[in-house]
């Protein structure tokens, strides 16, 4: 059986809790396992992933689940599972299985047992501050001692999940010296010195949420060390199969949001703007109101809101104009549709306009017809399963973690503000007699530098997120582009852009590699919101200089096609690459080029440039 | 209860031709180790809403003895 049939029959077999029921579906431990173990038995495609998993406690049921996710995902990873307690073992010996192993990404999973050493009673805070340094700094050693083994592996470690033991009860909270404040402030500590490639996963926030009480389970701690109750496992899994997800750059990005019952209660073509229910003055309007500040602080941290309602546009807007004590304001959504048709096709045309995969977006509506249509009609849409009482709408939303991204950048805190000036984009464009004169009075300004170590998050933000300007489509974690600008052999450059209406930070990234007299393009990625505005001429004129002041003669580039990265199909050749002859025989489909260095190259573009 | 429990051997093993019998023990399940034992005793608990005690999942070497524990727990919760 090949691996496609493999897929297929995956697909059709029981339902994967995680994935057909929510998230209500990880908590069926047993079921997912009885599907890993299924899994397992099947013939799959390669592995194109390597992931260590490293705990303190027994980790075979999260290991077994946690592959399961990540295929379900669509991530067909090879998972090395380490031995009991064997994080330092793993860590510190240079030829443990781990690093003979050479993992993508390593998870390193705490246990509030592994912390021994705690202040005494009366302690003051220096031997305090102390005992958590020395907690810390044995951490700083572990991760630093697999950077260097592993300069190009991403960590991901679960924070400390704080116990429910306290032997000074109550107290422990008003002493600093207390274990408690120990595993606080050792969370916090983490959080403040965790390197560019470890990223923290929140476990005491999901033990919180679910109740410690139930999540730690003893019995099953002194019987198979399990380090909590078997029915998390599904959850702990969950989270961890998300930020591995994002971190190769799988991550949601737009909230497509209905506007009756959705945003304020009632229906407005029928009650009015005043007869809605959405103010903090009024019980039936207040849960609306709160949903609207939480999605208002999504906006602000980086997340597209989009409307998508079956109204008269009119009526849809009015509220918005007229209501009092609406928190969410028509300039908050980069795209509104209200009209009368099918949902899916609009949330189709939502994508286009804002040049987004319709994979990155999450659909949020009160009315289940809607929700099956949309189910059915675009399958990568995420659908969440919003219940019937709206003052629970937050958390469903929260539950489903579709937001868990790598890193939070500038520019995500910015983009909501380029979308919102982009109609005055449209009406300058509208004025303008050519596209070149629109380009010329946008005004904009470019830079293109190397990129800079305190830039790299967002580098590989982008690299990981950009799907249809990308000549190659291979994505990269922080740590392997942290490892790659140390390289002589390696040039990572940025370009920065602004017009007259926002700036818009980084938002085209190159990756050239030299091998001796070819310079290659490795990789090349654009933001979409800056697509057609003649940056790629500028870079391109960068890429060359560098490639001359290598001493290189020739550079290469390759085109390999995606689902998505069509319209990048015929750059090469528009820059004046000329087509390989050999290029039947390149693997993965990939159309490769050359561009002579000796040529000059020359292109308007009206990008102003910034030293 | 004895069919319930062989459901649930069934499908904690995932193989559909278990017959459950008194003798039944780790040497006739081949995908019977100490990770799917113990949720065998999980899903076990969870279905006849019964806690067992680790001193008695440790000493169960049989379906039979598990039987006898299911059905003393059981007859305390009368």
């Amino acid at each position: 059986m090949s691996w496609q049939d493999g897929k297929a029959e995956w697909r059709n077999m029981d339902k994967i809790p995680g994935r057909e029921t929510g998230f209500a579906g990880l908590g069926n431990a047993s079921e997912l396992l009885r599907c890993a173990r299924r899994l397992k038995k099947m013939e799959k495609p390669e592995p194109e992933l390597r992931i260590a998993v490293l705990g303190s406690c027994s980790i075979q049921y999260f290991v077994q689940i946690l592959y399961l996710l990540l295929y379900d995902r669509g991530i067909y990873a090879s998972v090395y599972e380490g031995m009991y307690d064997g994080i330092r073992m793993d860590i510190l010996d240079e030829g443990s299985a781990f690093y003979r192993f050479c993992p993508d990404m390593a998870i390193l999973l705490t246990d509030w047992r592994d912390i021994r050493e705690f202040p005494q009673l009366f302690a003051e805070e220096p031997q305090t501050e102390c005992c958590v340094e020395q907690i810390l700094e044995q951490h700083r050693k572990l991760w630093e001692a697999l950077h260097e083994k592993l300069p190009e592996c991403q960590v991901i470690m679960s924070n400390y999940v704080v116990p429910v033991e306290r032997m000074l009860g109550n107290l422990e909270c008003n002493y600093a010296f207390s274990r408690q404040s120990i595993y606080r402030r050792v969370n916090e500590g983490l959080a403040k010195i965790r390197p560019p490639y470890v990223l923290l996963a929140d476990m005491d926030y999901l033990a919180s949420a679910f109740g410690k009480y139930s999540w730690f389970d003893a019995k099953a701690y002194v019987l198979g060390k399990l380090p909590f109750a078997l029915e998390y496992t599904g959850y702990a899994a969950g989270l961890f199969a998300k930020l591995i997800g994002a971190c190769r750059g799988i991550v949601k990005k737009c909230l497509v949001l209905d506007l009756d019952n959705t945003l304020w209660g009632g229906i407005v073509s029928e009650e009015g703007a005043a007869g809605i229910h959405a103010g903090m003055d009024d019980a039936a309007g207040e849960a609306f109101a709160c949903f609207q500040k939480y999605v208002r602080q999504l906006k602000e941290r980086g997340v597209i809101l989009a409307v998508c309602s079956k109204n008269e546009e009119k009526d849809a807007k009015e509220p918005f104009l007229r209501k009092p004590g609406m928190i969410l304001q028509l300039g908050d959504f980069s795209a509104f549709y209200a009209n009368w048709d099918n949902k899916a096709e609009n949330i189709r045309k939502i994508a286009e306009k804002l040049n987004i995969g319709l994979d990155s977006m999450v659909f949020f509506d009160d009315s289940p017809a809607e929700r099956e249509l949309v189910r059915t009609q675009l399958p990568m849409v995420e659908i969440i399963d919003v219940p019937p009482e709206p003052s629970a709408y937050i958390q469903v939303l929260e539950q489903a973690g579709c937001f868990h991204w790598a890193c939070l950048t500038k520019e995500d805190a910015a983009r909501a503000e380029s979308y919102r000036t982009q109609h005055k984009r449209e009406q300058l464009l509208a004025g303008a007699g050519t596209y070149g004169e629109y380009l010329q009075r946008l005004k904009m300004r470019g830079s293109i530098r190397e990129v800079q170590s305190a830039e790299l998050e967002r580098f590989a933000q982008l690299i990981n997120k950009s799907n249809q300007f990308n000549l190659r489509t291979k994505r990269h974690t922080q740590a392997e582009l942290e490892a790659m600008m140390l390289r002589d052999d390696c040039r990572l450059l940025a370009a920065r852009l602004s017009d007259k209406f926002s700036s818009y930070g980084i938002v085209s990234c190159v990756i050239l590699r030299k091998n001796g007299t070819q310079c290659m393009i490795h990789t090349w990625v654009m933001s979409c919101r800056v697509l057609k505005r003649g940056l790629e001429y500028l870079m391109f004129a960068h890429m060359l200089e560098t490639a001359r002041a290598w001493g290189c003669s020739v550079m290469l580039g390759e085109y390999l096609p995606s689902q998505r990265n069509g319209m990048v199909s015929g750059l090469l050749p528009e820059l004046g690459f000329c087509l390989l002859e050999s290029s039947g025989e390149a693997c993965e489909g990939g159309v490769r080029y050359a561009y002579d260095l000796k040529k000059e190259f020359s292109a308007a573009y009206y990008i102003q440039e910034e030293a | 209860m004895e069919e319930k429990l062989q459901e649930i051997f069934r499908n904690v093993f995932d193989d559909e031709s278990i017959l459950l019998t008194r003798k039944l023990c780790a040497d006739d399940i081949e995908a019977w180790d100490s990770l799917t034992y113990f949720e065998l005793i999980m899903e076990t608990e969870h279905a006849f809403g019964i806690k067992l005690t680790a001193a008695e999942i440790t000493g169960i070497k049989s379906a039979g003895q598990l039987m006898d524990i299911i059905c003393r727990h059981l007859g305390e919760q009368e």
